[in-house]
């Protein structure tokens, strides 16, 4: 398998090269960039198949880099902050970061993040045992992980398929908060319900023709949530 | 009605008056008769006479020559001229003289009476139409004063200028010599302002009163106007400055807004027995209008400081954000690079382990620095920074420094240029040397390594005025300012160096302001900057 490349941006050069050394060490070919400016160029030039982007940073900030990559791109974004603060969670989440750390963090556990991204990314390998999924207008291929709603397609970040393809193979079932948390992002997740309701809201941005009124993805207060197959 | 309403007859025809007289009398008036003029006008000065019946021809005056005299002196009079046949030109001449009626003799007694009772009943109405214009007149005077109260003191959100403003327009309006404000506060009465005392006076006007005894205290306790119409006999001690100064009528009304009394108008005059209910009616307005325009300010202020109070608490909020964000950055260096060690899952080399420590020593001490800055910042903030000011000479501050500034500046060229000549200043050498080293940094931290940094002082007036320049990038105009605030980092700064706090030239402003001295600078984009800062000579 290829080395995956990761873009580090970060105005801090001993994070940069922190982190550089920790990527290259596990095997990740890396590239860094300095501000929000460079960061959209080098994204644009090279291919990278994840970015680890420092929120607060001179010229465009973190939360501008994420939006304007999502409008081209679903490379896995995961946010770096020194900001505890929910509130910066939440937006960043809403407006396509896949993850979100707050400094200081440990090693393993940006490794860990790191993995589950990759895992969203997904191998078609491990696609489901069906080939495709079909419910009111919504076609899931899972071979070749495509979604469409009335034939027209639309495009998901790679964590936003992992949860919709975990939602439409356990049609039949409720799932619960932290069923989805620990099996779309892993068991250091359970907890971070904030993930979930963000992640359920872009999916029902992007398939629900009526959002408020979702026709898929239904909420079970207090318990989960719950893709609905049976007419 | 009629017991009360007065007729004097004057004819030299003794018979004539006693007929009248008892006509006159049985219809209930007073009557009074006299047979000559002279007799009739010091009759008139004794008293008043609703109307008087005149013989045309007396003996000692012509009875049109007398009409003229009453006439100019009781105006109101209702005149009734009696005549003889022959001389109805003289009747004529009285009717236009003033006079209500003429009758021709013989006199017949129920035409008299009708026409007395018809000129009496128009005296009626003159004398109420003048008291209802006078009414009005008074009303009109007090909607006037009150307008011209209430729009002095509706200019202003002011306390004090409302207080002032409604002084000067009651004295102006009502044309009082003395008047001042008492408002609640802590309990108590506070004297607000007062016009017109004298200086002399003005010292012993209480500066403050209880507020339920005392003359003013009860005004305001009672919520009710007082007058004292002689302040000689009155026994409370609060208001002896005005005994004191003279005045004798004493006026208080209680500032009042919605039964809720907030404070006592007093007004006094060197007149005994000046004030009317009328007056106090007028006051006790003025006194509302007062009240109105005192609470308002009084809301307005509420609202001023609970915005400010609120801005404070959002600039701590932020503040806090900030040095959260400040700290977590290092910490996650230094964290990061003590995990990575710990890692089981790859063995570093050498070279690798040492740069990890490398960064972790480096980043304690940006921790280190950036704890110490706070400390700083808060103690500046508290006023609790301890300024130790000495006479120290310029050369002598900069050579205590000089090793740290030479190894900050190892990259540039540093030009120091102090005069001799230049005099001792009032500071803390070491707090200075700090300012110094601070900006030098800053100098090194945003121009490229190879230019010049030139650290210079010259005398201006009873200043000293010392400045750090550099070749470097330069700060726009619009943040001139702004560079001293806390947490503010310039961005642009060389990546291969570390980030700075952002409090080091809030905290240079902050010790500067110490010494009551001024930082700012000169800079525009590109063409470097230059801080100065002045300090006291000695």
């Amino acid at each position: 398998m290829d080395k995956k490349r990761i873009m580090i941006v970060d105005d801090d050069p001993a994070i940069l090269r922190l982190l550089s050394t920790n990527l290259k060490a596990r095997g990740y070919e890396v590239v860094t960039a300095t501000d929000g400016e460079e960061s959209l160029e080098a994204v644009q030039k090279d291919f990278v198949d994840l970015i680890i982007l420092d929120l607060m940073m001179p010229k465009v900030d973190g939360v501008e880099v994420c939006r304007r990559i999502r409008e081209w791109s679903d490379v896995p974004i995961i946010i770096l902050s020194a900001r505890g603060d929910e509130n910066d969670k939440v937006k960043c989440l809403e407006l396509g970061a896949d993850d979100y750390l707050t400094k200081p963090f440990g090693i393993a556990e940006l490794m860990a993040r790191i993995k589950t991204a990759f895992r969203h990314r997904g191998d078609p390998s491990v696609a489901p045992a069906q080939s495709s999924f079909n419910y009111n207008g919504m076609e899931i291929n899972f071979a070749k992980r495509r979604v469409t709603v009335d034939g027209k397609d639309i495009t998901l970040t790679p964590t936003e398929y992992s949860l919709l393809q975990h939602l439409a193979v356990n049609s039949d079932k409720v799932l619960t908060h932290s069923m989805l948390l620990q099996s779309v992002w892993g068991n250091e997740y359970s907890s971070e319900k904030e993930y979930l309701r963000v992640f359920v809201g872009r999916l029902r941005r992007k398939l629900e023709p009526d959002p408020k009124n979702p026709r898929y993805i239904q909420t079970i207060p207090g318990v989960g949530y719950h893709l609905s197959a049976v007419k | 009605m009629k017991e009360n309403e007065t007729i004097l007859v004057v004819d030299d025809d003794r018979d004539f008056l006693e007929i009248i007289r008892r006509i006159l009398k049985l219809k209930g008036y007073q009557v009074d008769t006299v047979s000559s003029a002279e007799e009739a006008l010091s009759r008139l000065k004794e008293r008043f006479y609703n109307a008087a019946i005149l013989d045309i021809s007396l003996p000692d005056v012509d009875g049109t020559e007398l009409l003229s005299k009453i006439m100019e002196t009781h105006p109101d009079i209702i005149a009734i001229m009696l005549t003889g046949h022959s001389s109805v030109q003289n009747a004529v001449q009285s009717l236009n003289c003033g006079a209500f009626a003429y009758l021709e003799k013989p006199v017949d007694p129920e035409n008299l009476l009708s026409v007395i009772s018809r000129g009496l009943e128009r005296q009626h109405l003159l004398l109420e139409n003048r008291q209802l214009m006078e009414e009005l007149e008074r009303h009109n005077r007090v909607a006037n004063t009150l307008l011209s109260v209430s729009q002095a003191v509706s200019q202003s959100l002011d306390l004090q200028q409302i207080i002032d403003a409604a002084l000067e327009r009651v004295a102006e309006c009502i044309g009082l010599e003395i008047s001042f404000v008492y408002l609640h506060r802590n309990d108590k009465l506070m004297l607000m302002g007062h016009h017109g005392l004298s200086s002399r006076i003005a010292g012993s006007i209480p500066k403050e009163s209880p507020k339920d005894s005392g003359t003013v205290g009860h005004i305001f306790s009672l919520g009710k106007p007082l007058i004292i119409e002689e302040m000689a006999s009155h026994p409370e001690h609060d208001l002896e400055f005005l005994k004191s100064g003279g005045y004798r009528s004493f006026a208080g009304v209680p500032l009042m807004i919605l039964g809720e009394s907030m404070g006592v108008l007093g007004v006094a005059t060197s007149f005994a027995h000046y004030f009317s209910p009328v007056n106090v009616e007028l006051l006790t307005g003025i006194g509302r209008e007062i009240a109105i325009a005192v609470r308002n300010a009084e809301l307005y202020e509420e609202a001023s400081s609970a915005k400010a109070l609120r801005e404070l608490d959002s600039m701590r909020t932020e503040f806090l954000a900030n040095v959260s964000h400040e700290l977590r950055t290092p910490l996650a260096v230094i964290k990061g690079s003590a995990n990575s060690l710990l890692q089981p899952d790859v063995i570093f080399d050498e070279q690798t382990r040492r740069e990890f420590l490398v960064s972790i020593d480096k980043d304690a001490d940006t921790l280190t620095r950036l704890v110490d800055d706070l400390l700083m910042m808060s103690r500046l903030e508290a006023d609790a920074l301890q300024v130790n000011r000495k006479p120290h000479r310029i050369a002598e501050i900069m050579d205590s420094v000089k090793d740290r500034l030479e190894s900050i500046t190892i990259k540039h060229h540093l030009h120091i240029s102090i005069p001799d000549s230049s005099p001792p200043v009032l500071a803390d050498d070491i707090r200075i040397g700090e300012v110094l080293t601070n900006l030098v940094d800053n100098a090194v931290k945003f121009s490229d390594d190879n230019t010049t940094i030139r650290i210079e002082a010259r005398r201006l007036g009873k200043e000293v005025i010392m400045s750090v320049a550099d070749e470097g990038i330069g700060i726009p105009p619009e943040l001139h300012d702004k560079v001293f605030e806390r947490f503010f980092q310039g961005n642009g700064h060389k990546t291969s160096r570390r980030k700075g706090t952002g409090l080091g030239l809030s905290i240079c402003r902050g010790i500067i302001e110490a010494h009551e001295g001024k930082i700012w600078v000169e800079s525009r984009p590109g063409k470097g900057a230059k801080f100065s800062f002045s300090l006291p000579v000695a």
